[in-house]
């Protein structure tokens, strides 16, 4: 893990949108939150408030362009056809020109003409007569175009009141009660009547002319300005615009984390050791000399963020999911590569099976390899999962297979392979049994298991102590471990649980130095270092914890035993004995194979992940920490 | 009674209880994910473990129903028969207790962890905890059935 170093500067204020836009090129830092701090200063400093109107400035440009968008009926999407428009410029000035280019913009006669081609055209449908029939004489624009639009306008809203009024768009009803007066009333009325409905034949034709003639007028304005290369010119303007007050607002944002001292602005920010010259240089740089700029360690109770070195794909999906409990806080022991070793072998015991490991191993190839040939930002999330985790499964698989051979199992319990024992140390049996047979000697494994998984945190919460200089604290899990194995101890030697009573009689000198011996020094080395009460609290929780996770650890045994009874009723059911499979079971063992290794596969899963966020971590990984995010100005 | 009707007693015990139970976790902490996942779907990687840990609780009975299955031609006696009921009796109260924690705190678990993700470290120790009696009861019961 890197250093961090705390940098603080102080510029002019003149400089500081050309320093943050300089720094936020490359991402090379990350600001800090002053004005939380500034009580700190005791009214040297006070925070800056100019921020707040170039931020409701950006929000209102934001708006103004996204509304753009929506009138000429352009997707938002896409890249923009020209990198960001200015730099180096105050934020202020930038965000000036941009309300400029967009005012210069021709959006409001373009979304016009769109406006009224789409009310013409309604209109003539509704008529209901086909364009192509009515002859239109050419038309050609003198007058310039506002004022070509502006009697477009008029005339439209002439021609609907006309229809409107005469209810001519539903000429069809009219012609029909024009007919029936002529048949009711008398026959020179009538013809009068013919005559009308004539010339409403007439004015209807008229009026199409006319329309069609509006509508050409508009396809000419259209043209004129080139509708179709000016939307899609105006929308990579848009983009532009909207992508430069972005970045604008982002450089606004982190400036509001500034100071201010008359003219003056301070500033600090974390910083990579490697990257401390390159931004005093910057600095120094953009603003030509006049600058105050000291990096120094950081304080003890300053919360760091944390730089992650990349880890080797091969343990991507280790990270994920030490990352998705929490980071590591600063100066802690990062627990991705033992995670690597421990989660697969808690996998393994529960999941031990020769046959269902060996096909995890091959699908763990498989993704592997077909990763290769895709791109991952391409696929689905699921198969994204996947694919990431590709050499996890080929872990997973091979610590499946290793136990499947400790414990006589392929496609359960099915008499293939005969249990292979690793020895024996006490009650403790490495392998040599079946567990269906023999659930308690699982137990008794699962327990010792558990006991060694929680000694390696307990160690790692040792070494975190030691890192951070916390020398008060770091007896406490020497003594946790002292009791730990002390209670292992004497569970193994008197006998089991059930003997527990013995505990308090003969081998109440044994509990006093192995079990209350320890408690007591955990009571006082906490109270020594944190206060009387916390002492009290914290020795009731690692005495419950002691016992509690012991007895999680239990589950290896239960749902290793289920995994085993799961596959085992498919073999009844495929009729399989004494390591004899018949054809007529292949279909059977196949399906209970798929659905356990899914269904059971993904139970063992999280609960594997269970045991090493809540078992593990607790004992030294807080998940506190705050990765380094630098401010970037460009994506 | 017949000791083979009360360790059949048993088996519906055992297999009942825990897939009641389960259906009440996965029902409420189902639907409180799916909640979520329309707002922030990159949170249901690590929220699943609720369902999850929801459904594990029926895999638990499923285990116990099956060993008792198995174990029924050695039931003869009364008192093997009372063990087969208990144990039953043992895990469907286990993981109905266990689908109650499960079911509030994963249900708050995800609310919470939506609205702000920090705090999913130190909250999804209650349902971890809760999940953890089911294992207890887990436990138990298999000593007895060992004991038939």
């Amino acid at each position: 893990m890197a250093e961090i170093r705390k940098l603080k500067a102080i510029i002019l204020e003149g400089d500081v949108d050309a320093v943050v836009e300089s720094l936020g090129e490359k991402g090379l830092v990350q600001f800090i939150h002053m004005p939380e701090k500034l009580e700190v200063d005791r009214g040297v400093t006070v925070s800056r408030i100019v921020q707040t109107e170039a931020l409701a400035t950006c929000s209102d440009l934001l708006s103004k362009i996204e509304l753009s968008f929506e009138h000429l009926g352009l997707t938002s999407e896409g890249p923009p056809s020209e990198v960001v428009l200015i730099t180096d410029e105050p934020v202020c000035d930038v965000l000036a020109e941009v309300e400029q280019e967009l005012a210069k913009l021709p959006v409001e006669t373009l979304s016009k003409c769109l406006a009224l081609a789409s009310r013409i055209d309604q209109m003539i449908e509704a008529f209901g007569v086909k364009p192509e029939e009515v002859e239109v004489k050419q038309v050609t624009l003198e007058k310039p175009i506002p004022d070509v639009l502006a009697r477009v306008e008029r005339e439209l809203s002439e021609v609907e009141k006309a229809t409107e009024t005469t209810d001519l768009t539903d000429s069809f009803s009219l012609m029909q009660r024009m007919k029936n007066l002529i048949i009711q009333d008398k026959i020179d009325f009538g013809s009068r009547l013919f005559g009308l409905r004539n010339s409403v034949t007439e004015s209807e034709r008229l009026f199409i002319e006319h329309l069609l003639t509006l509508r050409q007028l508009i396809s000419a304005v259209s043209d004129s300005i080139g509708l179709e290369t000016e939307l899609e010119e105006i929308r990579k303007k848009l983009l532009t615009l909207r992508k430069t007050v972005e970045k604008e607002k982002g450089i606004a944002r982190e400036e509001e984390k500034f100071v201010k001292s008359a003219k003056t602005i301070y500033f600090e920010a974390w910083v990579p050791e490697y990257n401390v010259s390159e931004v005093t240089e910057r600095i120094k740089k953009v603003t030509g000399g006049n600058s105050i700029v000291a990096d120094e360690s950081p304080a003890r109770d300053d919360k760091l963020p944390i730089l992650f070195k990349p880890v080797p794909s091969y343990i991507t999906a280790f990270e994920k999911l030490v990352y998705a409990f929490g980071y590591p806080s600063y100066g802690d022991i990062n627990p991705i590569r033992l995670l690597a070793i421990t989660f697969p072998v808690l996998f393994g015991i529960m999941f031990a099976d020769v046959g269902q490991g060996a096909i995890f191993v091959i699908i763990g190839i498989l993704l592997t390899l077909y990763r290769r040939r895709v791109n991952l930002e391409e696929v689905g999330d699921i198969v994204q999962y996947l694919l990431v985790s590709g050499e996890m499964f080929v872990f997973l698989g091979i610590s499946a297979i290793f136990f499947g051979f400790l414990f006589g199992e392929f496609f359960g319990p099915s008499g293939v392979i005969h249990p292979i024992s690793l020895g024996r140390i006490g009650p403790f049996y490495f392998g040599g049994f079946e567990p269906t047979h023999e659930p308690m000697r699982i137990l008794r494994f699962a327990i010792l298991v558990g006991a060694i998984h929680t000694s390696l945190g307990l160690v790692l919460r040792f070494l975190n102590e030691i890192k951070h200089g916390h020398h008060k604290l770091a007896p406490i899990p020497i003594c946790w471990l002292w009791l730990l194995w002390g209670s292992m101890f004497m569970w193994v030697y008197w006998g089991g649980i059930s003997n527990i009573s013995m505990w308090f009689a003969e081998g109440n000198l044994m509990l006093a130095g192995l079990i209350v011996l320890p408690l007591v020094l955990i009571l006082g080395f906490t109270a020594r270092a944190e206060g009387f009460m916390e002492g009290i609290g914290f020795t009731v929780e690692v005495f419950a914890e002691t016992l509690s996770h012991s007895m999680s650890y239990g589950r290896l045994m239960a749902l290793g035993l289920i995994h085993s009874a799961m596959n085992y009723m498919f073999l009844v059911l495929g009729g399989v004995e004494h390591g004899h499979f018949p054809i007529q079971s292949i279909p059977i063992i196949a399906t209970g194979t798929i659905l356990v290794m899914i269904i059971e596969g993904l139970v063992v899963f999280v609960h594997t992940l269970r045991l090493h966020w809540v078992e593990w971590f607790s004992k030294f990984h807080s998940g506190e920490g705050i990765p380094f995010k630098p401010f970037r100005s460009t994506q | 009674m017949d000791p083979g009707l009360i360790s059949l007693m048993g088996i519906a015990l055992a297999i009942g209880g825990p897939l009641i139970s389960a259906a009440f976790a996965i029902i409420v902490c189902g639907t409180a994910l799916a909640g979520v996942g329309t707002e922030k779907p990159e949170l249901l990687s690590r929220l699943i473990i609720t369902v999850v840990l929801g459904e594990a609780l029926a895999i638990y009975g499923l285990l116990i129903a099956f060993m008792l299955l198995s174990q029924l031609p050695n039931i003869t006696t009364i008192e093997a028969a009372y063990k087969a009921l208990i144990s039953g009796v043992i895990i469907a109260v286990a993981a109905v207790s266990a689908a109650a924690g499960i079911g509030y705190c994963g249900s708050s678990l995800i609310g919470a962890t939506a609205e702000r993700a920090e705090t999913f470290s130190s909250n999804v120790i209650g349902v971890v905890l809760s999940e953890a009696l089911a294992i207890y009861g887990l436990l138990i019961a298999f000593m007895i059935i060992g004991q038939i």
